[in-house]
C-alpha cells in the first residue's frame, strides 16, 4: 500500500480513537449483552437461543448505524474544518484520499465485527461464529463504503444519512420485494406493473440482497458452511471496490 | 465546497474509469447470473398471550392489535405465494382473532375477517368454526357485535342450511342484543316461521306489535299484515270440526 494510503488510514483510525468511537462500541455491546441476559432468565425454554437471537440482531443493527453515522459524521467534519482542502493542495491524488478513508473505514468496519463478536463465542460454536463475523465485517464494510460514497456525492449530512438508510432498508427487503413483484395477487398484466417489475429486477441487479447475510440462524440453528458464506464475502469485496470507484468517480468531479 | 459545480468527467483517471466500469459490470453481471429468489409458504404460528402482547406493546395495546390485524389478514399473502383460506390452520385463526379482540376489544375488524373472510371458504367446519367464534364473542359485547351474528345467522340457514342454528343465533340476538336494529331481532320470528313453528312465530310478533317497540309506521304495517298471514296459516292447519 502506498505510504500516503497507508497514513491517512492510520489516522482514520487514530481519529476513531480519539472520539470515543471505542466506547461507543462497548457501551452498545454491554447493554446488549446485558438486555439478552434479561431475556435469558425471563424465557422459559430456549432461553440460549433467545440471548444468542436477540444479542446478535441487535448487535448487527447496533454495528450498521454506528458505522454508518462515523463515516458521516467524520467526513463532513473533514468537509466544514476545511482539513480537506489542506490535504488537497499537497501533493496527493484524491483517489489516495479516497482509498486512505476508506481502508481506514474498512479497518473499523472489521474492528467492530470482532468486538461484536466475542461474546458469542461463548454461545455458539465457533465456526457458526466465525462466518457470522465475516459476513458481518463485509456487511459493514459496504455499508461504510456507501456512507463515504454518499457523503462525497452529497456533501450535507442529513441528504446523505437519508440515502444510506435508504440504501440499508431496500438492501434488506429486496428479495421479498422481487418475490411480490414477480407473483401479484392482480394485475400481473398491466402496464404499470410491468414498468415497476422491471424496475425492481434492474434495481436488484446493482443493490446486494442483505438480507441473505449475517444471519442469526447460523449462530442458532447451526453454520451455513462456508460454500454458502464464501460467495456472499467474495460478493461484498466486488461491491466495496465498486463503491470506492464511484466515490472516486465523484471526488474527482468536485471543485474545491 | 460548492455543490453542483462539477469538472468533467475527463479529469478522471483513466485507471479509476476503467476499475469503476469494470466492476460495474462484474457486479451486474454476478447479480444476473445468480437465481431468482424463489418463494416458500410459510405456517402461521400460535399467537403469544394477550398479555405477553399488552407487555410488549408498551403501553399501545390498540395499536399493536391494528398492526397484528394487518399482519393476520396479509398473512393469506406473503410475499410471492397467495395461500388459499382452506389451507390456514383454522385453530391457530381464531387464536389469532380472539387475542386480536382481547387486545381491542372494541375493534369490529377481527370479526368482520372472521366473517367475511374466513367464513367463506367452501368447508362446511371452518363455516362452523368461524360462526361458533362469533357466537363466543357476541356474548361478551352483545349490543355492539350483533351485526356479525347476524350474518352468521343467514349464513348458516341459507349455506349450510342449517335452521335451528340459525335459530339460535338469532335469539340470542334477540335476548342479548337490546341495541340491535329491528329486523336483527325480528329475525327469529321468520326462522320460526320456516321451521314451520307458526304458532311460535305468531305469539312473538304478536307480542312484538303489542309492545309497542316498532314505531315505524310502513314497518308496523308489514309485521301487520305478516301476523295476519300467520294466524290464517294457523287457522287453515287446525283440523276441522264436524
Amino acid at each position: 500500500m502506498d505510504s500516503r494510503i497507508a497514513t491517512i488510514a492510520r489516522c482514520t483510525l487514530i481519529e476513531a480513537m480519539r472520539t470515543r468511537l471505542p466506547a461507543l462500541v462497548l457501551v452498545t455491546l454491554l447493554a446488549l449483552l446485558a438486555a439478552s441476559f434479561f431475556i435469558e432468565s425471563i424465557a422459559v425454554v430456549e432461553g440460549d437461543r433467545l440471548q444468542t437471537g436477540f444479542y446478535a440482531s441487535g448487535m448487527r443493527l447496533s454495528g450498521v448505524f454506528i458505522a454508518a453515522i462515523y463515516v458521516l459524521v467524520s467526513v463532513t467534519r473533514e468537509f466544514n474544518d476545511k482539513g480537506l482542502d489542506v490535504l488537497l493542495a499537497l501533493d496527493l491524488p484524491r483517489s489516495h484520499y479516497v482509498l486512505g478513508k476508506l481502508a481506514g473505514y474498512l479497518a473499523i468496519a472489521a474492528l467492530i465485527a470482532v468486538a461484536a463478536a466475542l461474546p458469542l463465542l461463548w454461545f455458539a460454536p465457533l465456526a457458526a461464529v466465525a462466518q457470522w463475523t465475516a459476513s458481518l465485517a463485509v456487511e459493514l464494510a459496504i455499508v461504510v463504503a456507501f456512507a463515504l460514497f454518499a457523503i462525497v456525492t452529497l456533501n450535507q449530512l442529513t441528504p446523505a444519512a437519508s440515502f444510506v438508510l435508504a440504501f440499508y432498508l431496500l438492501a434488506r427487503s429486496l428479495t421479498a420485494v422481487r418475490l411480490m413483484g414477480a407473483h401479484p395477487l392482480a394485475g400481473a398484466d398491466t402496464l404499470s406493473h410491468q414498468v415497476i417489475g422491471f424496475m425492481v429486477e434492474t434495481l436488484a441487479l446493482v443493490v446486494p440482497a442483505l438480507d441473505a447475510w449475517t444471519q442469526t440462524a447460523w449462530l442458532v440453528n447451526g453454520p451455513a458452511g462456508w460454500s454458502a458464506t464464501g460467495p456472499l464475502l467474495g460478493f461484498g469485496a466486488l461491491y466495496v471496490v465498486l463503491l470506492a470507484a464511484a466515490t472516486m468517480f465523484d471526488f474527482y468531479r468536485k471543485n474545491f | 465546497m460548492k455543490p453542483g459545480a462539477e469538472r468533467s468527467i475527463g479529469t478522471v483517471p483513466r485507471p479509476v474509469l476503467f476499475v469503476f466500469v469494470a466492476a460495474l459490470c462484474l457486479q451486474i453481471a454476478w447479480q444476473a447470473w445468480q437465481p431468482r429468489p424463489s418463494a416458500r409458504a410459510e405456517a402461521l404460528g400460535a399467537p403469544a398471550s394477550p398479555a405477553t402482547l399488552r407487555a410488549l406493546a408498551l403501553g399501545e395495546p390498540i395499536a399493536l392489535a391494528q398492526l397484528l390485524t394487518l399482519y393476520l389478514q396479509a398473512f393469506d399473502n406473503q410475499p410471492g405465494v397467495s395461500i388459499p383460506f382452506r389451507d390456514l390452520d383454522y385453530a391457530r385463526v381464531t387464536a389469532w382473532l380472539g387475542t386480536l379482540i382481547e387486545l381491542d376489544p372494541a375493534a369490529q375488524y377481527p370479526l368482520l375477517m372472521a366473517t367475511q373472510l374466513y367464513a367463506q371458504v367452501p368447508d362446511e367446519a371452518r363455516q362452523r368454526l368461524m360462526c361458533g367464534f362469533v357466537h363466543d364473542q357476541f356474548w361478551r359485547d352483545p349490543d355492539r357485535r350483533w351485526r356479525w351474528l347476524a350474518h352468521c345467522a343467514i349464513m348458516v340457514k341459507h349455506r349450510l342450511r342449517d335452521t335451528r342454528l340459525a335459530l339460535d343465533y338469532a335469539e340470542a340476538i334477540t335476548r342479548g342484543a337490546r341495541r340491535a336494529s329491528n329486523w336483527a331481532r325480528q329475525m327469529r320470528i321468520f326462522i320460526l316461521e320456516d321451521l314451520g313453528e307458526i304458532e311460535a312465530a305468531r305469539v312473538l310478533l304478536g307480542g312484538l306489535l303489542a309492545s309497542g317497540e316498532v314505531t315505524e309506521e310502513k314497518e308496523v304495517h308489514f309485521l301487520t299484515e305478516r301476523l295476519k298471514s300467520l294466524e290464517a296459516a294457523g287457522k287453515s292447519s287446525l283440523p276441522a270440526n264436524n
